[in-house]
């Protein structure tokens, strides 16, 4: 008999909604829907809002003290808020496809004609709203900060660019560990181990020792190079283009990350084997 | 007139070395209810993850209201599913729930909004749509499982172990949904089960599945005899009329007597050899002693046929298949 294997995957033409809403926009509207009705977004800004409002007093108060300038403070509370919208991006994220498959919820996703890709995209802009949302939170923070020094526009624009960038680059890895892993624990718990090896660097007391090796390093960490970038022009007063270099890795890893996601992310949302014998 | 909607080919899936399923081949079609049995790993939720699209097979070919394997997307077009032990979204609403699956399958907001009241009365749950599904209990989870599976209202359900956990009303609540998809929407259901009995009440054609090969096919009739299972009956008559009972039977061909031990009331009736002596079928054979008992003015207290339940040939099937 002639191997006649079944597209799995689904090549055939997306959904597409009688209003011209295509598959991955209806997916992300419902997982947005999920992650703020159901309170789970909303407890996780919450948290950031009561940990972004210590640093903004504690900042606040070395301040006063002259213990830090204005400039450092900013940059202080954009580098905590971009740390922590992309750590929330990517626990939303390493929930995406495992957690459905331990809920028992993936496969009546999968027997639809939305094709997986949709489904990943959607989950990846479900959990880019809560990157949004935090930077939207820290937004007044900065203001009070930075107001007297003129750099509350550029924080804010790089905030947002250097951030977007982490945290798309960093969903998607994210999604494509969810999409692999065959428990949520293991999803998360690594998912938060990535991050924590590439956020530890930034929070050396003195950075990290001089020498080619470690800025080689720091420029392979998409974490530490980003906020090294954000540092560069916010404190040091660099110039948009002087140190733009250190953007490539950030930049990299969204691109590579996020069209491995697009790619081959496809291939990994299914049900593992022995997920039932019957 | 009724056409196929359901054909599977040499259906097998291998895991490396293990073999879940070899070389299942069936069909079903408009209108039809066929019963996927089988025990615990005998391949049906394999099967079924098959012919949804979920898995590829290892090798063979199946086609689901006409396309052809290769195009899953027309496929899932298709059908409607209700996966086995189904997981929902707790914090979600019935109809938001419905209202989501409507979508994935490109309906309007407006569409999804009525489809899903729609569904909802259907099932029956009506009254509890603005609910969270955390509140709802087993049965109507599943009913609601049920509803998600007709949004797209799909030419093929399947349904994989609909009434596992259900209480009896339960059950039966879901037999007659599965009932009204096949009779009211004219569509196939293949309906994976290893409960017997709601086979018997519902299906019109069984395949029975042993450690992933087919065992058995076709109406439970068909199955139940072609499974040779020795038919026997038991007769229970006033004690003081057993003796005339026995001589009113002995008469008949191809049937053998013999007392129940330590109950002198009840004599156990069998076929000898099923077809053999007169031609008749097994069961044409019981009736045939039970007529000429009640013809002998003996009042029959009892009779009860053994052996032409499917559930005999269920487990005569898949206990040759071990052995």
């Amino acid at each position: 008999m002639t191997l006649q294997v079944a597209s799995a995957i689904g090549t055939g033409q997306d959904v597409r909604t009688s209003e011209g809403q295509p598959g991955w926009l209806v997916v992300a509207e419902q997982e947005c829907r999920d992650l703020w009705a159901s309170g789970r977004g909303l407890i996780l800004l919450f948290l950031f809002s009561v940990l972004v409002s210590a640093v903004a007093y504690l900042t606040s108060t070395n301040l006063a003290l002259n213990f830090l300038e204005q400039r450092e403070s900013v940059n202080l509370v954009l580098q905590f808020a971009v740390a922590v919208g992309v750590l929330a991006t990517l626990v939303v994220s390493a929930d995406g496809i495992s957690g459905e498959r331990e809920r028992g919820t993936l496969e009546t996703l999968l027997v639809t004609p939305v094709s997986r890709r949709s489904i990943i995209i959607g989950k990846l802009i479900a959990a880019l709203t809560l990157w949004f949302a935090t930077f939207l939170i820290s937004i007044p923070y900065l203001w009070v900060l930075g107001r007297d020094v003129g750099i509350l526009g550029p924080a804010l624009a790089l905030g947002f660019s250097v951030g977007t960038l982490l945290a798309v680059g960093l969903g998607s890895i994210g999604l494509l560990i969810s999409a692999a892993s065959n428990s949520n624990k293991t999803s998360v718990g690594a998912s938060i181990f990535l991050l924590l090896i590439l956020f530890a660097p930034t929070q050396l007391p003195s950075g990290l020792p001089q020498g080619w090796f470690f800025e080689a390093l720091l420029r392979a960490n998409p974490v530490a190079s980003g906020l090294a970038y954000i540092s560069s022009l916010l404190v040091e007063g660099h110039s948009w283009t002087q140190d733009l270099s250190y953007l490539i890795t950030p930049l990299l890893t969204a691109i590579i990350a996020g069209g491995a996601l697009v790619l081959a992310g496809p291939q990994l949302v299914r049900l593992t084997r022995g997920v039932t014998a019957g | 007139m009724t056409s196929v909607t359901v054909e599977a080919v040499e259906l097998t899936k291998r895991y490396g070395a293990y073999t879940a399923v070899e070389a299942v081949s069936f069909s079903a079609s408009q209108g039809e209810i066929i019963g996927l049995l089988g025990p615990n790993g005998a391949g049906k939720t394999t099967t079924i993850r098959m012919l949804t699209t979920v898995l590829e097979p290892s090798s063979g070919e199946y086609s689901i209201a006409g396309h052809p394997s290769r195009s899953a997307t027309e496929i899932r077009r298709s059908i409607g599913v209700l996966p086995e032990s189904s997981g929902y979204p707790s914090h979600q609403t019935g109809a938001e729930y419905l209202r989501f699956h409507a979508r994935l399958y490109g309906k309007s907001h407006g569409q999804a909004r009525s489809l899903s009241a729609e569904l909802l009365a259907a099932v029956g749950l009506e009254k509890r749509g603005r609910s969270r599904i955390s509140t709802y209990s087993r049965g109507m989870r599943q009913r609601l499982g049920i509803a998600r599976a007709l949004v797209n209202d799909p030419v093929v359900v399947f349904l994989d172990e609909p009434t596992l956990g259900l209480d009896p009303a339960g059950q039966a609540q879901v037999l007659d949904l599965i009932r009204t998809i096949a009779n009211a929407r004219d569509a196939t259901v293949v309906l994976s089960t290893h409960l017997l009995p709601e086979v018997e009440q519902v299906c019109s054609k069984v395949v029975i599945l042993n450690h992933g090969r087919v065992v058995g096919a076709g109406s439970v009739g068909e199955v139940i005899d072609a499974a040779l299972i020795e038919h026997s009956a038991q007769l229970r008559v006033p004690l003081h009329l057993v003796a005339r009972a026995r001589q009113a039977l002995t008469n008949l061909p191809g049937l053998t007597i013999e007392q129940v031990e330590g109950q002198p009331d009840l004599l156990r009736i069998a076929v000898e050899t099923p077809g053999a002596a007169s031609g008749a079928s097994p069961v044409e054979a019981m009736n045939a002693g039970l007529t000429a008992v009640a013809a002998a003015g003996i009042p029959v207290l009892r009779f009860e046929l053994e052996g032409a339940r499917l559930s005999d040939a269920f487990l005569k099937m898949t206990s040759e298949a071990v052995a």
